[in-house]
């Protein structure tokens, strides 16, 4: 496999690896607003924290004290609270270990596969020039960015996951306390995160500009939780993560926790739930995050679990060529119903699987790690393959094509040559 | 080819604006606690071109020259790790609180008693005070050639030949060494410490000399060697008015913004 060099840094005063950590895009205030995940350069299965991407679909909020924290628990409720975080902190709680994805991670695979799967492959490796970034102000573009549609195609749609441990408490236990009358069908968690979604992130999913987007005007972000996942006890309000108290850029004080649905509906800064009789017509979910073949597709459905995937790690396509010899496959599967049971490995793009190994893990939310041993004994051209099954049975690819190309879960070949 | 890349520690210019304050009173900034200090990136910048000049000859050394507090080291241990070979350190609190000319003149001197020094790099200007005189000051403490705002040195024949970044493009000029280049940002993009480099670096020597060492009186350092009046120091408030155009029609509005442009006299 190609060597890279390995990076050093100061560790505690010592030489060592350097950390892994996200390229951070910053506000001119020099706050992150926005990062993503260098999962390649990860091991494990918890992404330590200043790994974690971060992302937020309307204007990041200011922070809260956590001593002043306040939420309403309203509507459909026989019982409704104005809650702090100590109140919350005193219910029973509950740790779970998941993944969350962004829904648009990997969308431009979506146009990869549909080219053929040949061409061009959207990079996993995440460049500093593509970080905002002063200390860069100075390199040189090749070619300069003329229009709008190639600005937005340097925007990477990768590396929107990460693996956590959240603490917090079942939703299931505030909602009992709150009564929740019969008849109830959705719960609307409302984030103190407000603005007015930028049309940008839609024609940024879609690839396309040459379509009109729904104007809501400045809002809060709210999501709109059936209460079957509402009540399912993993779904938890969470105020630590990896070990520690939750970070601002992360939803601090509380955030919901939804393992196996994408990344949009963890909502953050949670300010008020709502029980609902009926579901709600939130903009996140009724216009963004939804299904479709077009913008015009009267059939939108809002999109909640992910579908089932792997990735494959190591080696890349940037490893190529290898000489002959034995090499770990290895690579990562989750699925949004559960626990990953089966990856199948393919080193000959598909015409036949054998089964990897899949090491052992006992929480059914979170990535399990897999590896294939693969003797590249002949010289020639070689797709290598993954393929995840979960413990509903359901096998990659779920997810059809959808013109915001939300919930990619494809099977990539890692085309490699060996010499 | 012996080359001094004069390096300064300065606040992360990374950190939040907002956390940012100055004591107006004791005119100076207000130390930021839980924050690091960081290479000024002109600087290295300069240590980056340092680096390609020695890959390029294949031989040479490229010895750090910092002055500052012991929170410098970290940033010793940076440059160390990207591939200097050895450091000194000016370290005396006489040094502390000077000026441009101050700074010059210790750098001037350290560099007068290593000897030998065939090139000095500085970045174009620290990012943090941004005055940009120190490298110039050098020069003419040295009575060596002073070339400013290089974006690439190539040495050929003994001779450095320099392309300089200008407003509009560059230019490319020849100087006799030893000399004092400054470097501008656009010598692109730095190398990342390896973990091989950075062991290395564990082992490499600094140096830490004081100002006696470099026989010069506390008389021309630091606040009393300082130059420069400090008449006020503050953050300037950005008062931004924002003006809405309105418009009923998107033609409407572009004819409204390009009268408001015309009567700013922008266009």
């Amino acid at each position: 496999m190609a060597k890279k060099e390995i990076k050093g840094d100061w560790i505690l005063g010592w030489p060592d690896r350097k950390r892994p950590r996200s390229e951070f895009y910053k506000d001119t205030e020099g706050r992150v607003v926005g990062s993503r995940t260098p999962f390649l350069e990860l091991e494990g299965l918890i992404t330590p924290t200043d790994a974690v991407f971060v992302n937020a679909q309307v204007q990041m909020p200011e922070p809260v004290h956590p001593e002043e924290y306040r939420f309403e628990v309203f509507g459909e409720v026989e019982n409704p609270m104005q809650c702090t975080l100590e109140d919350v902190r005193k219910l029973p709680g509950r740790t779970v270990r998941a993944v969350i994805e962004c829904a648009g991670n990997d969308a431009d695979f979506f146009n990869y596969l549909e080219a053929g799967g040949t061409g061009a492959k959207p990079s996993f490796e995440l460049s500093e020039e593509d970080g905002i970034h002063w200390r860069l102000s100075g390199k040189k573009r090749e070619q300069p960015i003329a229009d709008a549609d190639t600005l937005l195609k340097t925007i990477p749609s990768t590396c929107m996951l990460s693996g956590g441990e959240w603490t917090g408490v079942p939703f299931a236990e505030l909602l009992k306390r709150a009564r929740v009358k019969p008849g109830a069908v959705a719960i609307r968690l409302e984030g103190w995160d407000r603005g007015r979604p930028d049309p940008i992130l839609l024609y940024r999913s879609a690839a396309r500009t040459d379509f009109k987007v729904f104007d809501p005007g400045v809002i809060n972000y709210d999501k709109g939780l059936p209460i079957e996942k509402a009540m399912h006890p993993d779904t938890i309000l969470a105020w630590a993560h990896n070990g520690e108290y939750l970070q601002h850029v992360h939803g601090a004080p509380l955030r919901l926790i939804v393992p196996g649905w994408a990344g949009n509906w963890w909502v953050k800064w949670i300010s008020k739930i709502e029980v609902m009789n009926r579901m709600p017509d939130c903009y996140h979910q009724t216009h963004y995050f939804v299904s479709g073949k077009s913008p015009e597709d009267p059939d939108k459905k809002m999109m909640t679990a992910l579908g089932v995937k792997s990735v494959i790690t190591e080696p890349r396509d940037e490893d190529s060529p290898l000489p002959r010899g034995e090499y770990a496959i290895r690579g990562l599967a989750w699925s949004g119903e559960g626990e990953i049971t089966r990856v199948e490995m393919s080193v000959d793009a598909g015409a036949s699987w054998r089964d990897a190994h899949i090491e052992y893990s006992p929480d059914r939310w979170l990535w399990k790690r897999w590896s294939f041993l693969w003797q590249a004994g002949k010289p020639g051209e070689y797709a290598i393959m993954a393929r995840a099954t979960d413990e509903k049975g359901r096998s990659q690819p779920q997810t059809e094509w959808n013109f915001l190309r939300k919930h990619f879960d494809g099977i990539v070949p890692v085309r490699l040559t060996v010499e | 080819m012996k080359i001094v890349v004069c390096v300064k520690a300065i606040p992360d210019p990374e950190i939040a604006a907002s956390i940012f304050r100055v004591d107006e009173a004791a005119k100076r900034m207000v130390p930021l606690p839980g924050t690091r200090s960081v290479m000024s990136p002109f600087d290295e910048q300069a240590l980056e071109l340092a680096l390609r000049i020695r890959d390029a000859l294949g031989e040479g050394s490229i010895t750090l020259l910092t002055l500052g507090a012991e929170t410098t080291r970290s940033i010793v241990k940076h440059g160390l790790s990207l591939g200097a070979d050895d450091a000194l350190m000016l370290v005396d609190p006489v040094f502390d609180d000077g000026d441009s000319y101050t700074t010059a003149r210790a750098l001037a001197a350290a560099i007068q008693r290593m000897g030998g020094v065939d090139l000095i790099l500085t970045g174009r200007q620290a990012a943090d005070g941004d005055c940009g005189v120190v490298g110039c000051g050098i020069a003419e403490l040295l009575g060596l050639p002073a070339v400013t705002f290089a974006m690439d040195i190539v040495v050929t024949d003994g001779m450095l030949v320099i392309e300089r970044a200008l407003g509009e493009g560059s230019e490319i000029i020849e100087a006799p060494m030893p000399a004092v280049v400054t470097v501008s940002h656009e010598v692109g993009k730095v190398r990342y410490a390896s973990l091989r480099e950075t062991m290395k670096a564990a082992r490499k020597p600094v140096t830490a000399w004081s100002a006696e060492q470099l026989g010069l009186d506390a008389s021309e350092l630091g606040t009393r060697g300082a130059r420069r009046v400090l008449e006020r120091l503050y953050v300037p408030v950005n008062d931004v008015q924002c003006e809405y155009m309105v418009g009923e029609t998107p033609e409407e509005l572009a004819g409204n913004l390009v009268e408001r442009l015309h009567a700013a006299r922008l266009i």
